[in-house]
């Protein structure tokens, strides 16, 4: 679901890009990630949850996580993937790119 | 002038397009300094120190306020604006008070009730709202911001009428004129370059499309949906203050 982690421009967190594009409802990603995740705000475009470190989930799928470790980094994103991934939380979009079609993945 | 840092020695007068002789900047300075107290708002940027500095040097005396958009920003951003903060006193010997003001409640009532391409808009008239307040409590005269015309988005000549149109105090603009790297220029000769840029997340709430021509009514009718009242007097209660020597 996450194959793209690269550093903010300010070094300071990391950018997960989804392989594929999918809108994201921030309420159902809310009542999913409630039970596992501490939920530190949601303001409606964007949902923030304490896991392992901080992550802001944007609605079009992408996450900032906030850690200055690649590894930690890559951890939760695929914690916070392999929550969200086949649930109704996800909402494909109609011309997804494959994998193969991702400029850098 | 006798009393001054080397550094701000050689600062002094790069504004000036005719030389100032020292004796009479030194007399404007003293006049200044009986007469003004700024509210500086002070982000982890590089623009807003080098404004706050500028105004130092002319003898104005600086409460420092940092608007906290935590969780929509990190820690390091805190921790950038005290340690700029700290720096200025140790560069000018000036002592500042510090207010630091949990902003992040307002971006979430923002975000979830109006319009998202105001959204820059309402944070900066929120800020100034703030900064109105304390103004009053520590008897200052004026707010003083690091905002030069085009830099980004809610810095254009209509936005920044829109955000006045919340403020009843001067805003104190130095850099206005200034393009980017004449702001980095003087942020690298006074120091507060590389600590602006070390590690920080920027601002994760921050439309995709912020308005650069807004309106002021379609503002105040957005504003209109939200009780901004309650908001200004919830950031004031979560503020608090930190003493000079506390930095």
């Amino acid at each position: 679901m996450y194959s793209l982690l690269k550093p903010c421009k300010t070094s300071a967190a990391f950018e997960a890009i989804p392989r594929e594009r999918f809108g994201l409802d921030l309420d159902r990603c809310e009542e999913i990630l409630r039970p596992v995740c501490t939920i530190v705000a949601h303001a409606g475009v964007l949902l923030i949850v304490n896991d392992r470190c901080e992550v802001s989930i944007h609605k079009d799928g992408r996450l900032i996580l906030k850690t200055d470790s690649q590894d930690l980094a890559t951890e939760q994103a695929g914690r916070i993937a392999g929550w969200l991934e086949g649930t109704d939380a996800l909402r494909k979009h109609r011309d997804s790119r494959g994998p193969g079609q991702h400029p850098r993945s | 002038m006798t009393g001054q840092p080397a550094l701000a020695r050689e600062i002094t007068g790069f504004l000036f397009l005719f030389p100032v002789s020292p004796p009479i900047r030194a007399q404007i300075s003293a006049e200044v300094k009986q007469l003004a107290k700024l509210v500086a708002l002070v982000s982890g940027g590089i623009d807003s120190p080098v404004a706050a500095y500028l105004m130092i040097r002319r003898g104005v005396e600086i409460v420092a306020v940092h608007m906290d958009n935590r969780p929509f920003t990190d820690d390091k951003n805190l921790d950038k604006a005290l340690h700029l903060v700290r720096h200025l006193q140790e560069l000018t010997g000036s002592p500042i008070r510090t207010y630091v003001v949990p902003h992040g409640p307002n971006h979430i009532v923002f975000a979830r009730n109006c319009n998202r391409h105001l959204h820059c808009l309402f944070c900066r008239r929120m800020m100034y709202r703030v900064a109105e307040r304390i103004a009053e409590r520590e008897g200052a005269v004026g707010i003083l911001t690091g905002e030069s015309m085009g830099q980004v988005a809610s810095q254009t000549v209509q936005n920044i009428n829109v955000v006045n149109q919340v403020a009843t105090l001067p805003i104190i603009r130095p850099l206005i004129g200034l393009d980017k790297v004449e702001i980095i220029d003087i942020a690298r000769k006074i120091g507060t370059y590389e600590i602006s840029t070390l590690p920080g997340l920027c601002c994760t709430i921050v439309p995709k499309q912020p308005s650069t021509a807004a309106k002021l009514p379609d503002v105040l009718a957005e504003e209109g949906k939200i009780d901004i009242g309650a908001l200004v007097e919830k950031s004031l209660e979560g503020m608090y203050v930190l003493a000079p020597e506390a930095l």
